[in-house]
């Protein structure tokens, strides 16, 4: 009784969440409620890669490419079948992301079976093959409109399906994880020959992982199809699938609320950026010399240094001062430099920090921030002195 | 099925010789940077995704130093000679071989330990940095092309392979007369004639006259020429591929006769087998990434300079890489001369597709070639097919 009392509060409280961010974003401006659209779809597309690149451990960067199905199904059922119908704007847009979600996870079986014979690198390199030419193909057929993109007749903006969506892929990902059917996929990730052995159809777990990863990005791509109401192919380069990609490493691979809380902060980043205008170019080199000292000063640290854990804190505040210290000379010196004197736009930005989170994140902390952990209500309580259900049990 | 017999119908044969030393030409630059991608891997199991932009970064160097030469924008000076190509060839490998082997020491080295996946994202991270950072401090809108002026090798070479119709060469000779002599009676009248805009009936005739002879010369040259086969291979191409093939021998020797040549290959055969023989591994994966990243250079330079003005920006070397990437695998991923034969197949391959009217979708044939070689042979064609053992 207990177990479905709080799967049924569970699920009333994740729509309640979902309406509540309805009912926030309705007051606010477009620009606003773009955001929250969109952080919602970044939040399913991280967790739905993460599924396939941290659960199942099969390494894929063309996750866009998925996302772009879905896009450009949805956009290409709106222009035929929609005045048909005749359906409210909720049921159309719940049947285009079940419509979105079956041809993507089409696409990904089409990829996934042959790709995913491959490891590590190359299954990369494929993956992000695939996407470039899915991208390129609808690049160049009239039906789907070509380098112009389609136009999706109605403009759907619901704030709660994004986010419903996100909620849904948490928690599909979370309870496969929970449950025996997960465990294949963690012995995929852990040894491929050892859980073949054990009796894993490893080459099926795979294509699952892919397939339900695609599906998820899939109707990800429908909700922003019908948001946008409009589709074309620069929307989905190699950028994106990179972002998403960052967005799980960052998070670590194989964390879902890592995935959640990285796919936040790397979508809200940017954003913000976009509000700082003259940022001198002096000012950014400094800091990719700053950054690069102090890198190289904490791994100095992480490798030599066995000390209390005290110490080593004293230390990295040390670094952390010195990178300062060496940003504010540096920029000094470099404010000289004719060449550097311009000042950009913090939009530029934007992949140069994701690229410098991936280089840094790799160089100190390869799990990414959360690492295999995940959040619990065990470990709130445990923070406020209560003892943990499995302590509790014991 | 008519879908082939339609493909094979707009198919235009008598441009094909051409195409194909097109493809050659091309695929000598894809082959030098499928060098660095094949050496590196061959070393150290890394697929180095920055290539392609040490690849960028070359261009960008040979831009830089047609710049001190005076070949700005502005076009300030006109005479080149072949001293300044060879300045730029030697200052874009050098450049270049110093980035590869920075990038290596800073974000490669210490990934060494880590599993192979953090080594491909910190790859991934780095050429992203170098294409986006570089967008910043590099100049890339309006994006610069060296300038044309800078190769003084401007004409053609003509190989004929298959003479004009000589009969109908002959005939169109007869018609040359006529041409002359309608023209000369037209210039004639013309200076009787008070105003040229507005013509006497005798003159309107005569230029009519001759203006038909010169179409029917015209159409007859044009016959005669129809099943005529003529290569044009511009001279800069062809100094490219000779350099081209001077590096590749200067490459052989270096791996095959030198003794950090053989160092390289020991530490490529059994990377922990090697340093215990006393091989300083990571000398040699500098040297490794000094030499691919130096060709990568030289590739640069030359398609920059030679290849028709092409646009530099920052994103110059990511397809160029990728093809690369993907003639390293054709040719089995590793193996040097594999690189080489890779290389011109993918330049072959990528001329092709133009050729048979599907220019567009030139870029996507690079990944199509690479899942149906992934999937048919994997080791590629002249690597082995090894199978992961427990």
């Amino acid at each position: 009784m207990k177990f479905w009392g709080v799967r049924l509060a569970s699920i009333l409280g994740a729509v309640a969440f979902c309406f509540l961010l309805e009912g926030v974003a309705q007051g606010q401006s477009s620009f606003v409620q773009r955001l929250f659209v969109l952080a919602g779809l970044y939040v399913t597309l991280a967790v739905s890669l993460n599924l396939i690149n941290g659960i199942t451990g099969q390494f894929s960067i063309g996750h866009a490419a998925f996302y772009q199905v879905g896009a450009y199904t949805a956009g290409f059922c709106a222009s035929r079948f929609f005045a048909q119908l005749n359906l409210p704007p909720a049921a159309w847009l719940l049947l285009m992301m079940i419509t979105s979600a079956i041809t993507a996870g089409l696409a990904g079986l089409l990829v996934g079976l042959p790709s995913l014979r491959l490891k590590g690198d190359y299954l990369a390199i494929v993956t992000l093959g695939f996407g470039e030419i899915i991208r390129i193909f609808a690049q160049n057929q009239e039906a789907l409109g070509g380098a112009y993109g389609l136009t999706v007749a109605p403009k759907i903006q619901y704030v709660w399906a994004a986010w419903l969506l996100a909620i849904l892929c948490i928690a599909v990902c979370r309870n496969l994880l929970r449950t025996a059917h997960g465990l294949p996929f963690l012995a995929v990730r852990e040894d491929e020959i050892a859980s073949s052995a054990m009796g894993v159809n490893v080459t099926q777990t795979k294509v699952v992982a892919f397939v339900l990863g695609s599906m998820f990005a899939g109707a990800a791509g429908a909700i922003l199809a019908h948001f946008e109401s409009f589709v074309s192919p620069p929307m989905f380069t190699m950028d994106v699938s990179f972002t998403i990609v960052t967005m799980v490493v960052l998070g670590g691979t194989g964390s879902i609320t890592g995935s959640v809380l990285a796919a936040i902060l790397l979508f809200y980043l940017p954003e913000k950026m976009r509000d700082f205008t003259n940022i001198p170019l002096s000012g950014v080199a400094a800091a990719f010399v700053a950054i690069s000292a102090a890198v190289f000063a904490i791994r100095w640290v992480m490798q030599n240094f066995h000390g209390s854990a005290k110490d080593r804190a004293i230390r990295y505040l040390g670094i952390v001062v010195g990178a300062l210290v060496i940003w504010f000379i540096s920029k000094a010196l470099l404010g000289n430099v004719p060449s550097l004197k311009e000042n950009i736009d913090g939009s530029k930005l934007r992949m140069v920090v994701f690229s410098i989170t991936l280089v840094v994140l790799m160089l100190l902390r390869p799990q990414g921030m959360l690492g295999h952990h995940e959040f619990s209500w065990d470990w709130v309580r445990s923070k406020f002195g209560k003892p943990t259900v499995k302590e509790a049990t014991a | 099925m008519t879908v082939l017999p339609d493909l094979l119908a707009g198919l235009e044969f008598s441009t094909l010789p051409q195409q194909l030393v097109n493809g050659i030409l091309l695929g000598a630059i894809y082959a030098l940077i499928a060098l660095g991608y094949t050496m590196v891997y061959g070393v150290l199991k890394l697929i180095n995704f920055a290539h392609g932009e040490v690849f960028m970064l070359g261009a960008y160097t040979a831009l830089f130093t047609s710049w001190s030469f005076g070949f700005t924008q502005a076009g300030s000076r006109q005479d080149s000679s072949p001293g300044i190509l060879i300045a730029m060839l030697i200052v874009s490998m050098t450049v270049c071989g110093f980035v590869g082997v920075l990038i290596e020491r800073f974000a490669y080295r210490p990934m060494r330990s880590q599993p192979r996946i953090a080594s491909l994202i910190t790859a991934i991270g780095i050429s992203l940095l170098l294409q986006y950072g570089g967008q910043l401090f590099l100049p890339s809108s309006p994006p610069p092309s060296i300038s044309d002026k800078v190769n003084p090798f401007k004409g053609n070479i003509e190989i004929p392979l298959k003479p004009a119709d000589s009969a109908l060469l002959a005939q169109a000779e007869q018609l040359k007369a006529k041409v002359t002599s309608t023209k000369a009676a037209y210039d004639e009248q013309l200076k009787s004639e008070k105003d040229s805009f507005n013509l006497s009936p005798v003159g309107k005739g005569l230029r009519t006259a001759s203006q038909d002879a010169e179409r029917d010369y015209r159409n007859a040259i044009d016959k005669a020429n129809k099943d005529a086969l003529v290569i044009t291979l511009p001279q800069g191409q062809v100094i490219m591929l000779v350099t081209t093939v001077v590096l590749m021998i200067i490459l052989t020797w270096l791996v095959m006769k030198t003794t950090a040549g053989r160092a390289m290959r020991a530490a490529s055969l059994d990377f922990d087998a090697a340093s215990l023989m006393g091989i300083n591994v990571n000398t040699v994966i500098a040297f490794t990434f000094f030499i691919g990243s130096a060709l990568a250079g030289a590739g640069a330079m030359m398609n920059a300079s030679f290849l028709g003005g092409t646009k530099i920006d920052t994103f110059f070397g990511m397809l160029p890489g990728v093809k690369a990437f993907v003639a390293a695998v054709l040719g089995g991923i590793g193996n040097i001369p594999g690189a080489v034969l890779g290389g011109i197949l993918m330049g072959l391959a990528e001329t092709m597709v133009i050729w048979a009217g599907y220019g567009n979708y030139k870029d996507a044939i690079a990944f199509i070639v690479l899942i149906v070689v992934l999937l048919v042979k994997p080791g590629g064609l002249l690597g082995s097919n090894k199978v992961e053992k427990v």
